[in-house]
């Protein structure tokens, strides 16, 4: 094929994608809309194409296409602005429609400290700080000076201005803050005498960002984007652009607009919940190289030579996810007593057969094995990242899955493990050993399963569990899990109320409220933490604002004594009535009549569905006989 | 191949200026046209250049002023 006729063909396809992306829109298919917008991010992604999906949706804004609004704020040194449109087209790939509150450059300092600031005058959902160090700190920069510099004491003014413009921050907003990091200087001042020099330029931008990170996490809610380890995906020669940065105050070239908005992505999501949970793998071509059924168990690329070192190092990337937490899963066509023989004999294999929590192999369709796999692990379609080498597998995922997230490999091995992570799918605000735990988790889950299946009744299903409950008010040391909580589970979640560790930290100074988290644990084992619930008293009510429990332990009558609990908090704080509200979601179907089961009397439902469950306090819900609990 | 050009030059200051293409003539310049500001200048520089893979320097940003200007540049690149 010659230049011209890829060239052609490369068109033809962006303009199929462009033309499907529209009339998704257009008839207000968000779901597809949202693939066709990764396509288009993909394969196109360039300036051009941010504008024509920016105005693509504001076209149609008025059919609503289904996405959520969801508020930036951007301070910077320059002109961020340039931003907007990159960042709009990445949200729409997420779901999102972002509606932006920009600071003028170079005026961040004064927005921050002044209460009544533009920046406080709405909710924001993420305010992104967006400073370069050269601006912040010249002197540590293109000033530096080994003669007038002192180190010491920039930094002692630099964490004091931090924390002072933090405070602040945190006084008049509870939005979350990204403070983007320092970049090291292109050319060090000692230059090659760097490491020899304990007043070395590169230590000290690395103290710089030492310190920032340490000032970061005194505060609820505050990140910092490791903005130097952004850059050196590209370099900084193409990091960026210094005729712009002269011209119009912009320093950055097109590819760190992409760059840094696809990073920022990731802190939305990981916000809204949207973190995928669980990932699905192909095999063949996927991880070994070749066909088990084809090539034979010495068949297959697997090992130290190439293409074998490559599907060895991809095996690790997936090892890597594991280990913190992301559940794996198999969706193959293929014999089973093949793909058994390489996880049992072939001595090159990283992964396990045990590792995966889901094992679908046979020659029915990946549709069918994704939706087996969500259900078996009762967590939802668009927490799956399905991967696979075939296109036209996962084109079948992208049309009828459309809210699985579909990774399509590339043709040569070595890139794989950049397609997987490039997008931090399974990004999360923190990891929490739970996180750590939780494959094992999901495999005793999987067992439980099994247990239930053999025991002849509930009861003694419940009573094999052998369950012990704790309830702890909520502390500093559970509230990142807490606020986790709130912000993944979709299932059990009578509210559905995303809130942040600082909107908790707020409730806790409140006397009016009761916070507490339950951990379970079992004969399979110690889930850690899995439920939360808060309510306030207000004139002799309490009202439960949440309640949510995570699916690995729905169905096992932990509601029953969370209920029991809150009672118990109701009665000790003089409440006549525990009120309970429903508001239904497309996934908390198990929730909804968690109330109706306790007793609760319904007492009002609202057009959208939001109904208001009343307990009289003096019906005890008494604690499941099965279960043991403590409280601390 | 000239004509081809101008056709794309035309279809970029359509799609960042957002005025009509049969309005972009010999008299389009950034002084009379409404949406032709700072930011869409910068946005303008960044869309030809992708468009035509060539890079202008900041002396030319700056005599990037009209249509036919523009025209002219490009032509010297391509």
């Amino acid at each position: 094929m010659n230049e011209a006729q890829t060239y052609q063909d490369s068109a033809k396809r962006e303009e199929q994608l462009r033309k499907e992306f529209t009339s998704h829109v257009q008839v207000g298919n968000r779901d597809h809309a949202i693939q066709m917008a990764r396509l288009l991010l993909k394969e196109y992604a360039s300036p051009k194409t941010y504008r024509f999906i920016g105005k693509a949706i504001r076209v149609d804004k008025a059919t609503g296409s289904g996405l959520r609004p969801f508020r930036m704020a951007l301070l910077s040194s320059f002109s961020i602005e340039f931003i907007h449109d990159a960042l709009f087209a990445h949200g729409v790939a997420n779901g999102l429609m972002i509606e932006f509150y920009q600071s003028a450059f170079g005026a961040f300092r004064q927005e921050i400290l002044d209460s009544s600031s533009g920046l406080y005058s709405k909710a924001v959902d993420l305010t992104v700080l967006a400073v370069e160090g050269e601006d912040w700190l010249p002197n540590a920069y293109g000033r530096y000076s080994l003669v007038n510099t002192n180190q010491a004491i920039l930094k002692d003014n630099f964490k004091r201005e931090l924390s002072a413009l933090l405070d602040k921050f945190r006084t008049n907003s509870r939005s979350p803050l990204l403070i983007h990091g320092f970049a090291q200087p292109m050319h060090s001042l000692l230059g090659i005498a760097e490491s020899f020099n304990n007043k070395g330029q590169r230590q000290f931008i690395q103290d710089l960002n030492d310190l920032l990170r340490e000032v970061c996490s005194q505060y609820t809610d505050a990140f910092v984007l490791d903005y130097q380890a952004l850059l050196s995906h590209i370099g900084g020669n193409h990091w960026y652009d210094l005729r712009m940065k002269h011209f119009a105050k912009l320093p950055l070239s097109q590819d760190a607009i992409g760059e840094l908005a696809r990073e920022t992505m990731k802190y939305s999501r990981a916000l809204l919940g949207c973190s995928k949970k669980c990932l699905v793998v192909d095999l063949d071509n996927t991880l070994w190289g070749g066909v088990i059924g084809e090539d034979g168990l010495d068949g297959i690329k697997l090992g130290s030579t190439y293409p074998g070192s490559a599907f060895i190092d991809f095996q690790h990337s997936i090892m890597g996810l594991l280990s913190r937490g992301v559940i794996l899963a198999v969706a193959s066509k293929n014999n089973l007593s093949d793909v058994e023989e390489v996880f049992a004999k072939h001595p090159s294999m990283v992964l396990q057969q045990t590792d995966f929590s889901a094992f679908e192999v046979h020659w029915n369709s990946k549709v069918e094995s994704l939706n087996r796999i969500a259900n078996q692990l009762n967590i939802g379609l668009d927490h799956l990242v399905f991967v696979d080498d075939n296109p036209a597998e996962c084109e079948q995922v992208r049309i009828h899955l459309p809210r699985v997230t579909v990774i399509q490999l590339p043709t040569q091995p070595e890139h794989y493990s950049k397609a997987l992570l490039e997008n931090g799918w399974f990004d999360t605000l923190s990891i929490s050993t739970e996180d750590i735990k939780r494959s094992v988790l999901y495999e005793q889950r999987a067992q439980a399963e099994a247990l239930r299946e053999t025991a002849t009744d509930l009861e003694g299903f419940y009573r094999d569990l052998d369950m012990t409950l704790s309830f702890s008010p909520v502390n500093g040391k559970n509230l990142p899990r807490a606020a986790q909580l709130t912000q993944k589970t979709n299932q059990f979640n009578a509210t559905t109320r995303r809130y942040s560790e600082g909107d908790i930290a707020g409730r806790m100074a409140d006397p009016a409220w009761t916070l507490a988290v339950v951990s379970v644990a079992d004969r399979f084992g110690d889930n850690g933490i899995v439920g939360f619930m808060m309510g306030y008293m207000e004139d002799k009510v309490f009202t439960i604002d949440t309640f949510l429990l995570s699916c690995r332990v729905i169905g096992r009558t932990v509601e029953t004594a969370m209920l029991a609990y809150l009672c118990e908090v109701a009665a000790s704080t003089q409440a006549a009535i525990l009120v309970g509200e429903i508001v239904p979601t497309e996934k908390n179907l198990p929730v909804r009549d968690v109330f109706e089961r306790h007793g609760f009397v319904l007492k009002e439902t609202h057009e959208s569905g939001h109904s208001i469950w009343q307990l009289n306090c003096e019906t005890k819900i008494e604690y499941p006989a099965w279960i043991q609990h403590l409280t601390s | 191949m000239d004509n081809n050009i101008e056709k794309r030059v035309k279809l970029v200051m359509t799609d960042i200026l957002n005025i009509p293409e049969e309005l972009i003539n010999q008299d389009t310049v950034s002084s009379n046209t409404d949406g032709w500001d700072s930011g869409n200048h910068i946005q303008l520089i960044v869309a030809l250049e992708e468009e035509f893979a060539i890079s202008f320097d900041v002396t030319e940003f700056e005599s990037m002023l009209s249509y036919v200007d523009i025209l002219k540049l490009v032509k010297a690149k391509v």
